[in-house]
């Protein structure tokens, strides 16, 4: 530990922090103050600004303007290297473990045990720490060869926070650190967080689970719109009160449901299987409707649409596109068969960064600007044109790189490739991950115009508000299977993560977690 | 509700059947690349008798300790750099290091100068070429498959202005003293191969600036977060490749017994063998020991068509079958989902 | 996060001259050793050395980054484009000692150039090798089979006498005044560029070039773009073949890897051309006109000869790094 001689009552107190990303404003004005030796809960929907916050305290970004005092300290910057001499340790989602060492190398990278003070790794050594401090922590026993690569997720994980330990930290920071977990192993990490806050550890905690942060935490700070909006109890603070103040607006407002007639079914899957990931799915998807896909990780709903689109085949069963029937068997199938995808990793798979507005927008209907072979610029760029100021595209004109586009924005360029075609079912897998409130509700605005147009969409969301407010109906996936399916307007966000985390048996008050 | 895909944590869960697969391939790979090498040095001692003697296999490592020396200095870069060939590690100027550092060692020495002189000179010239590279690669940021590119363009530019394209010719005591037969009727060189492979294996392989450069390569935001200096210790590795390259020079200026025009054609040899490296390691990453058996598999099969009186015309076919093949179970062991 | 928005992004990617003159660093260095050589040297601007750089220098070289150009700008790499220099070399030299007519051994030349591309097509797409590494085995491989072909590397002589004249109209004809060779490389750099540029085919390539997931989330066919590219690679490389081997008359075995570095280098120094750092024929053919244009004038400036390979190695250099600087600071 390291030794605290500041008489300040906070470990980290983070003042009126604004941080703008071009025209956006990540941050507006957010303050986070954490007493030391607490546990502290960090929530807020998606976009809220937990990442942004988190990243500034990492030394990752520079606020635009705020105070940082860290053991009643003021530092006008964080570098990365700073924020690590204080003793301040994150345990990220992504987890930053190469996959070709073994736990031992990767527990002690940068910090090996040499042999008898030679310039040599002890091996041995490293082996046989690694494995007691596994065992004496997480009651965990791996083989001492085993590598990164071969662990699972949640060993993984462990294997990061054990590493952030070795450094003897007076802050740690969990980002989301059960969205990979299994029961078991969340539990194990609960009474970890609750050790090491015995030792003195101050903890800052975020996740989405208002039941963990109920469980674990001191207090917790509710971020909305780049704001800290509260600073409560969980204790005594009921779940709803904290849930209504993480809500930006009005649902009312935000989900702008429009009713829409309902037509012939669209997409019909019947029975599909896939070995290991789901099994005997059925949904059907109808002109007009739009669905919702619940599901936590590990549910298989992302295997599911990766199944729908032809990215992987399904072991059986079968599937109907307009009715036709025949299961996709490859991206290049399924948009033949009028289907559209809208990947969760927008910059990944969604937008080519490196191309224009122009180039990503017409990327998957070339076809209709192409005569004997050769591109019509012509009839391309007023099609461009059209799209940009239909989904208002915030962008220096068509031939900017979408790089230089603000995550909403490039969200935008993913759906107006679609919108350059004409589909019959939409699948939008997280649409607005990383989006700012204002594209957001336009986004939501889009996706029930699409449907009053006859379209079926399939939406996958983990904002379960958002979830329930933009669609008809909700399919819940747990471990592989539909458990259960809602009235979008008869549900609540609690209801449908019941079904999620298959708390189905009424343990009442007992935490869930990620199947 | 079915609890059949419920994952448990434990490390026989794997994942599932995909992971055997792969596991498998990876033994298969592993274990096959092995039992080939053993097969063919089998097959070659049963053709021809004289294959499997103390003197023949000490020529093969004399023989093979120059392209030896070389691809240990590349495969140092791939561990530093990553295995995309592309984007990640790679020095294409290490053959044409070779080249000039060899005519530097030879030319000081045909001017008179003594060998520690022209020992230091060629082990700066090659240094220095990293040191280039380097630069090239970590301040300006050029990708390193077109930064050494452009540096193997100067080098092999240099040993022509300096030796007009003409064999200098060199001896010195230190020049016969590499180029004789040592203990055993071995040459020196082969001890030389097996001391250097040794130190760079030690260095690499057991020291935790070489468990570091493999974090680097492998996954730099990775060493980042453990606070190493990655973009310093890329740098070192393109230094101790053009190091590697001077070393190979004053190998070859002894086996050849003075400087070498034709140092560019080592170039694809060196490329293959480091990449090669890669089957011989349980973890499918470059090693020092396996460049060293890879550099001994092309040896003995030059050597093995040699004694068959095969043409050795095949050798650089066999090589090509042989990246193939390694690449493409590399490929099916990673699983084809890994990306 | 929106990470993306970059606030000082600037429309045009200028904020000063000095950043203006590193973005169009090609231009700039082909504009000074043009003047420099003009210059330095009495011989270097005359028609007569002029054509000599486009026939000699030129010619080879470019269709040769030009197939390695369509390679690139699909992601990848193809240092087997000399394997398929060869190849066609060696099939037109034999056809022809064979007696078969001109007009069929160019197309069997041509179609065993693509043979080799179609060899890469079937590791890369159907074996999902790594360009970089099916480019290298097949240039292994290549070698191999050339030496047995040639009993270990003899040169194949064709006779001076009784050759059809055609043959010796691709090396060495004229139409209207323009030597042929140089024709068939403005044919092919219009073509190229216009696949690359007009068609729907080229933007798919560049859409997998710049991410590949993202075309095949996109609904395009991705192995089979990407196969075909090393086809048209292979093809367009043995167009060189066939002008090397008319030129010379002789077929050299495994002499078109010459070509595959300096291919490579004007690739990417065109590459610096475009803002985005794409791949594309007008950058690649600028890259090869400064190649040629330093090797001529190094030449001509009485330096040793050997010099050449040292001052193109440092423009190729200085170029890269000018580019890489200028790309550093806006990039990532």
């Amino acid at each position: 530990m390291s030794p605290v001689t500041e008489n300040s009552k906070y470990a980290l107190s983070l003042r009126g922090l604004v941080k703008r990303f071009g025209g956006v404003e990540a941050l507006s004005g957010a303050t986070l103050e954490v007493e030391r030796g607490t546990v502290h809960g960090l929530i807020g929907q998606n976009g809220a600004g937990k990442s942004t916050l988190i990243k500034i305290l990492a030394g990752l970004y520079q606020p635009d303007e705020g105070v940082i005092e860290i053991n009643g300290i003021r530092h006008e910057r964080l570098t990365a290297r700073e924020v690590e001499k204080l003793g301040i340790h994150f345990i990220h989602q992504d987890r930053l473990l190469v996959p070709s060492f073994n736990v031992g190398e990767s527990l002690f990278l940068g910090r090996e045990p040499r042999l008898n003070r030679l310039p040599f790794l002890d091996r041995r050594s490293m082996r046989k720490r690694a494995q007691d401090i596994l065992d004496r922590y997480f009651n965990l026993r791996l083989p001492a060869n085993a590598l990164i690569s071969e662990l699972t997720t949640a060993q993984k994980q462990i294997v990061q926070i054990t590493r952030a330990l070795l450094d003897k930290p007076s802050i740690l920071v969990f980002d989301e650190p059960t969205a990979a977990l299994v029961r078991r192993e969340a539990d194990i990490l609960f009474d970890l967080i609750g050790r090491l806050r015995t030792d003195g550890i101050t903890i800052i905690y975020i996740s989405h689970y208002l039941n963990e942060i109920e469980a674990l935490c001191d207090r917790a700070t509710i971020l909305r719109n780049g704001r800290d909006v509260a600073s409560v109890d969980p204790r005594s603070t009921p779940a709803s009160k904290i849930a209504s103040l993480m809500v930006a607006r009005d649902i009312g407002e935000m989900f702008p449901k429009v009713a829409t007639t309902i037509g012939a079914p669209v997409l019909t899957a019947k029975k599909l299987s896939k070995a290991g990931k789901f099994r005997n799915v059925s949904l059907d998807v109808r002109q007009g409707e739009i669905v919702g896909l619940a599901g936590l990780l590990g549910s298989g709903a992302k295997d599911l649409v990766r199944v729908l689109f032809g990215l992987d085949t399904a072991d059986s069963g079968e599937i109907t596109i307009e009715g036709e029937q025949g299961r996709p068997r490859s991206p290049v199938a399924a948009v033949a068969k009028r289907l559209a995808l809208v990947p969760e990793d927008r910059r990944g798979d969604g937008v080519a960064l490196g191309l224009s507005v122009a180039e990503n927008t017409t990327l998957a209907s070339l076809k209709r600007f192409t005569r004997s072979g050769f591109l019509q610029r012509n009839a391309e760029h007023a099609e461009v044109d059209r799209l940009i100021e239909q989904l208002a595209i915030k962008t220096n004109g068509r031939f900017a790189p979408v790089r230089t586009l603000s995550g909403g924005n490039q969200q935008k360029v993913a759906l107006a490739k679609w919108l350059s075609r004409k589909s019959s079912l939409y699948i939008l897998d997280e649409p607005t991950v990383g989006v700012d409130i204002g594209s957001k509700v336009e986004i939501y605005n889009l996706i029930g115009k699409l449907a009053e147009r006859g379209a079926g969409i399939l939406v996958l969301s983990s904002d379960l508000s958002e979830l329930i407010g933009i669609t008809d109906r909700i399919l819940v996936l747990f471990r592989g299977s539909v458990v259960r399916e809602f009235r979008s307007s008869e549900t609540t966000p609690d209801d449908v993560l019941a079904e999620a985390t298959g708390a189905l048996t009424p343990h009442h008050g007992e935490e869930r977690h990620v199947g | 509700m079915s609890a059949d895909i419920d994952t448990l944590p434990g490390y026989t869960s794997g994942n599932g059947t995909g992971h055997i697969v792969r596991w498998l391939a990876g033994f298969a790979l592993r274990g096959g690349s092995l039992l080939a090498f053993a097969a063919l040095l089998v097959f070659f001692s049963v053709a021809a008798p004289f294959f499997f003697t103390l003197g023949n296999i000490g020529n093969v490592l004399g023989q093979s300790a120059i392209l030896g020396v070389l691809a240990i200095g590349l495969t140092i870069v791939i561990i530093g750099g990553g295995a995309n060939v592309v984007k990640g590690g790679i020095d294409l100027s290490l053959a044409a290091n070779l080249g000039l550092s060899a005519a530097v060692y030879a030319t000081l020495v045909s001017a008179g100068y003594g060998d520690g002189v022209a020992i230091a000179g060629a082990l700066l010239t090659g240094s220095l070429i990293g040191l280039v590279n380097a630069i090239a690669i970590v301040v300006f940021g050029i990708v390193p498959l077109l930064a050494t590119l452009a540096v193997m363009n100067v080098v092999a530019g240099l040993e022509l202005v300096l030796t007009q394209n003409t064999v200098v010719s060199a001896s010195s005591d230190f020049l016969s003293l590499l180029s004789a037969y040592g203990p055993f009727d071995i040459p020196v060189l082969a001890y030389v191969l097996v001391i250097f492979t040794g130190i760079a294996a030690a260095i690499i392989q057991f020291t935790p600036l070489g468990l570091r450069l493999y974090a680097v390569g492998a996954f730099p935001e990775a060493a980042r977060a453990a606070g190493l200096p990655v973009k310093r210790m890329v740098a070192g590795s393109y230094v101790a490749s053009g190091f590697c390259g001077g070393v190979a020079g004053i190998l070859s200026v002894s086996y050849l017994s003075g400087s070498t025009t034709g140092a560019g054609e080592m170039l694809l040899p060196v490329v293959v063998t480091a990449l090669l490296s890669v089957v011989f390691s349980r973890r499918l990453v470059p090693t020092i020991g396996g460049t060293l058996l890879s550099t001994l598999l092309v040896g003995f099969l030059t050597n093995g068509f040699q004694l068959l009186n095969i043409s050795s015309t095949l050798v650089s076919g066999i090589q090509g079958i042989l990246i193939l093949l390694v690449v493409a179970a590399t490929s099916l062991q990673r699983g084809k989902g890994a990306a | 996060m929106s990470i993306a928005a970059n606030p000082d992004h600037n429309p045009f990617g200028l904020q000063s001259v000095g950043q203006y003159l590193l973005r169009y660093a090609v231009i700039v260095a082909l504009a000074g050793v043009f003047a420099f050589f003009s210059f330095a040297t009495t011989t270097f601007l005359t028609s007569a050395n002029l054509t000599s750089i486009l026939v000699n220098n030129f010619t080879l070289l470019a269709i040769v980054a030009v197939a390695m150009t369509f390679a690139v700008a699909a992601g990848g790499i193809d240092l087997s484009v000399g394997t398929s220099v060869d190849f066609a070399s060696f099939t037109f030299v034999s056809l022809v000692l064979a007696g078969y007519p001109v007009g069929l051994a160019i197309l069997l030349a041509l179609v065993s150039g693509a043979a080799v591309g179609g060899f890469n097509a079937l590791l890369i797409s159907g074996a999902g090798i790594t360009p970089f590494l099916a480019t290298l085995g097949t240039l292994f491989i290549g070698r191999s089979t050339q030496q047995l072909l040639t009993n270990g590397g003899n040169p194949v002589y064709l006779p001076q006498t009784g050759i059809s004249p055609l043959f010796s109209f691709i090396g060495h004809g004229h139409i209207i005044g323009v030597p042929v060779p140089l024709v068939i490389v403005g044919l092919l750099i219009i073509v190229a560029a216009t696949l690359l540029f007009r068609t729907r085919f080229g933007r798919v390539v560049l859409a997998i070039g710049v991410q590949q997931s993202v075309a095949r989330y996109s609904g395009l066919h991705v192995p089979g773009h990407i196969g075909l590219i090393y086809v048209i690679s292979g093809l367009i490389a043995a167009i060189a073949g066939i002008i090397l081997t008319s030129t010379v008359s002789v077929y050299i075995p495994n002499s078109g890897g010459a070509f595959m570095l300096n291919a490579i280098g004007a690739t990417f120094i065109g590459t610096t051309l475009s803002r985005e750092g794409r791949p594309n024929v007008p950058g690649t053919v600028l890259g090869v006109l400064l190649l040629s244009i330093v090797a001529n004038g190094l030449l001509l400036t009485g330096l040793s000869f050997y010099w050449q390979q040292v001052g193109t190695g440092l423009l190729i250099f200085i170029v890269l790094a000018a580019s890489f600087l200028n790309r550093r600071g806006r990039v990532d």
